[in-house]
Parts: structure tokens; C-alpha cells; sequence
């Protein structure tokens, strides 16, 4: 709805959104550990192809949604942040309806570092 | 029996072919003599310039009391929200209520009603003025081009030019808008929508006969440019509903190429066709 659509996150990141965000469950978070599979830097998302192991061991493929570039740049983002076969962990909001995926709220690199997209504090 | 020469056959044979030519040639103008005066076509006036010839931009007009020409973002906030929600004691037309309900009923299930948006369809005025995208603006004294980087949304206010013709104006989802200076304000009148896959709200329509008037006004030392906006639509909602918004101007922006990729709505649910409550 447009009630949400181009919603303020919790933390007062803005969501670029060019959709309704209703299929997005909000009050919920997961958190999962895969390979990226794709990382797309475009407009009007970015978004990551996460391939994650199910309980039964089955590879599903995330498919996680991010801002735009515009925002992830002043949140340190380049494309080259993530690459395809880095093995991280991503926690989403997910889909309401169990698609594997969701809206992004942040990730953990290979080398520790935890990325968001909240645009770093001026000092 | 008599014989003819062949330059005599020559001389009328050429005779013939030189009679019949002047007679083809003719023929047009011995029609148009004959016809009517009233079938005369008049000689087509010259186009107007448009907005932006520079011999129209250079004709003597007041100065603009101010220049919007940046980029600005519209500043969310608890006193400019980015919805056009309905006020208090609103009253919708049959037609529009059906709308509503549904839309009331899809988001109490958690789904996505008629997200025409999310579909690449044009977020049109109002909306798209409060995306959370800047809007590059570019004035001239014939015309503001506003650039929102949302999908590239093209809207032209142009200040040389009354409303076109109905007859003639082609429609869109951004409308026709012309502008007039008001004292320190600038006043943009909007008509001639497309009334299909087109919102003013979740569940409210805008339909073809949304009339959008907004009272723009550049303040905080041309930090923050406010606009008033008073829209009717008869066949949507009863009387005329108000609001103020205001965008910042960011300084520090530019506006990227922004489109809508089928690929992209594919890889999410909310905006597979299949998932929308249509």
C-alpha cells in the first residue's frame, strides 16, 4: 500500500522503493548465511542473489532488496562491496508470503565489516 | 486520296500534344478560378515558438520574484507527508468507494492492492512530486522543466501559454500544467490527466477530471521551496482536499538515469503481476 510504500525503516533509512512494500513483513527479521550468487548495482534498487542452504540442506536462492546506488553510496557502498561466490550473512525483512528474501537490513562481509544502508553520521 | 506529307503529320502531331499539355497544365487553375472563394485554404499561421527558442525566452517579461532551478527532495516529515491522504470526514463517490474498500480489505491481508506503480505504469501528479527521489528542476522564463529522478517523470510547467485547446491536448499522467506568477508566488494550474492506472492515494483513483492547483512559494533564504495544494476530482472525491509539502534543496545531488525493468519486478513478489490484488 502507500501507506508503506517508500516507507521510512525503523532507523529512518529512506527505502528508494519504486513499489508497495506490503508484501514486506515489517515486524519480523532473518538472518541467513550463503554465498552471492549476484550482486546488482542499478537503479532503481540494488539488489543481492543470495544462495542459502535450507533445514533439509536444499540451495534456495535469496533474493534480497536494497535501496538505490544514490543511497548505498553515502552508506560506503561501491559495486564492488560484494562479489559473486563472497560468503556472508544478510539479515532481511522478509517476504510474508515465504519467498525466500526480503527487504535489506544489513550484511556481514567476508572480512567482518557490517554494511547497512544508513548513510554515515556527519561529524 | 489524298497524301500528307510527313511534316505535316509532324506539324500535327505536335499541335495535338501541345494543345492537350496546355490543357492538363491549366486545369488546376481554371478549377480553382471556378471554385468557390469560401474553399480557399488560408495560408497556415506560423507555429508559436516554443519554451525554449531563444527568441522567446528573450522577450521582455517581469523578472520571476524566484528561481527553483536545482535539486530538491521532498522533506518527509509529520507536516509534509509524502501521502495525499484523504482528510478527516472525506466523502468519495460510489465509484471511488469500491476502490477504497478493496484497497482497505487487501492491506487488513497483507496484500498489495492495484500497486500501478510497481507495474512501470507513471506515478503521475500528485504523487509523483513525494517519492523519495529527487526532482531536478530547470527554470526559464517560458517554462519550468521538472526532471524527478523516480523513473524519469518528465513534467513541464510551462509560463508563456494558457491551457490547450481540450480538443487537441494530449493527456498524461502528470497533466498539462501552466504556471502564472502571483505576487512572490507562483501558482501552477494542472488539468488533463489519464484517468486509468492512476492514484492519489492507496485506493483513491484519480481519474481524467482531477483538477490540481499548486501555490508555490521559494522560503527559508531558498533553502526549502513549499508548495499548497488544493485538488478536486468530481468523479473521485466531494469538494477540494489541501495539503503543504516541502522539499529541501540538496546541493550535493544529481539525478541519475532511473527506468523500470521488467527483470527486476520479476525478481521480487511485490511486484510480480500475479501477487497483486487487481
Amino acid at each position: 500500500m502507500y501507506t508503506v510504500l517508500l516507507a521510512v525503516v525503523a532507523a529512518g533509512t529512506p527505502v528508494a522503493a519504486h513499489h508497495s512494500a506490503a508484501g514486506i513483513d515489517r515486524t519480523q527479521s532473518k538472518t541467513v548465511t550463503g554465498m552471492v550468487k549476484e550482486f546488482r548495482w542499478g537503479n532503481p534498487h540494488a539488489w543481492i542473489d543470495l544462495d542459502v542452504a535450507n533445514d533439509k540442506g536444499v540451495v534456495e536462492t535469496w533474493s534480497i532488496e536494497m535501496t538505490s546506488p544514490t543511497f548505498l553510496l553515502r552508506a560506503g557502498w561501491k559495486s564492488s562491496t560484494l562479489k559473486s561466490g563472497d560468503k556472508v550473512t544478510a539479515t532481511v525483512r522478509p517476504f510474508r508470503d515465504g519467498t525466500p528474501g526480503g527487504l535489506f537490513v544489513s550484511v556481514t562481509l567476508p572480512d567482518g565489516r557490517v554494511m547497512t544502508e544508513r548513510a554515515a553520521a556527519t561529524p | 486520296m489524298t497524301h500528307r506529307s510527313p511534316n505535316r503529320r509532324l506539324r500535327t502531331a505536335l499541335t495535338l500534344v501541345l494543345t492537350v499539355g496546355c490543357l492538363a497544365a491549366a486545369g488546376p487553375a481554371l478549377r480553382a478560378q471556378n471554385a468557390p472563394a469560401a474553399q480557399a485554404s488560408p495560408a497556415p499561421a506560423a507555429p508559436p515558438l516554443g519554451a525554449l527558442a531563444p527568441a522567446n525566452r528573450a522577450k521582455p517579461r517581469p523578472p520571476a520574484p524566484f528561481d527553483v532551478t536545482g535539486v530538491w527532495l521532498h522533506a518527509n516529515s509529520a507536516t509534509s507527508n509524502f501521502r495525499f491522504a484523504p482528510p478527516d470526514g472525506f466523502k468519495l463517490t460510489p465509484q471511488a468507494q469500491v476502490h477504497y474498500d478493496a484497497a482497505r480489505k487487501a492491506q487488513a491481508e497483507g496484500n498489495v492492492y492495484r500497486d500501478d506503480i510497481g507495474q512501470c505504469w507513471p506515478a503521475g501528479l500528485p504523487l509523483i512530486m513525494t517519492r523519495v527521489w529527487p526532482i531536478a528542476m530547470m527554470q526559464y522564463p517560458t517554462a519550468i522543466y521538472m526532471v524527478s529522478e523516480f523513473m524519469n517523470s518528465l513534467r513541464v510547467v510551462y509560463l508563456d501559454r494558457p491551457h490547450s485547446d481540450p480538443d487537441v491536448v494530449v493527456r498524461s499522467h502528470n497533466g498539462e500544467s501552466i504556471g502564472r506568477w502571483e505576487g512572490d508566488t507562483l501558482v501552477i494550474d494542472t488539468q488533463f490527466f489519464i484517468g486509468h492506472h492512476h492514484w492519489i492515494d492507496s485506493g483513491i483513483p484519480a481519474s481524467d477530471a482531477m483538477h490540481v492547483v499548486e501555490r508555490v512559494r521559494m522560503v527559508n533564504e531558498g533553502r526549502t521551496l513549499e508548495i499548497a495544494y488544493t485538488i478536486s476530482d468530481p468523479k473521485t472525491f466531494e469538494g477540494e482536499w489541501k495539503w503543504t509539502k516541502r522539499w529541501n534543496r540538496v546541493d550535493d545531488r544529481d539525478i541519475a538515469e532511473v527506468s523500470c525493468y521488467p527483470d527486476l519486478n520479476d525478481h521480487m513478489p511485490s511486484t510480480r503481476s500475479k501477487e497483486n490484488v487487481r
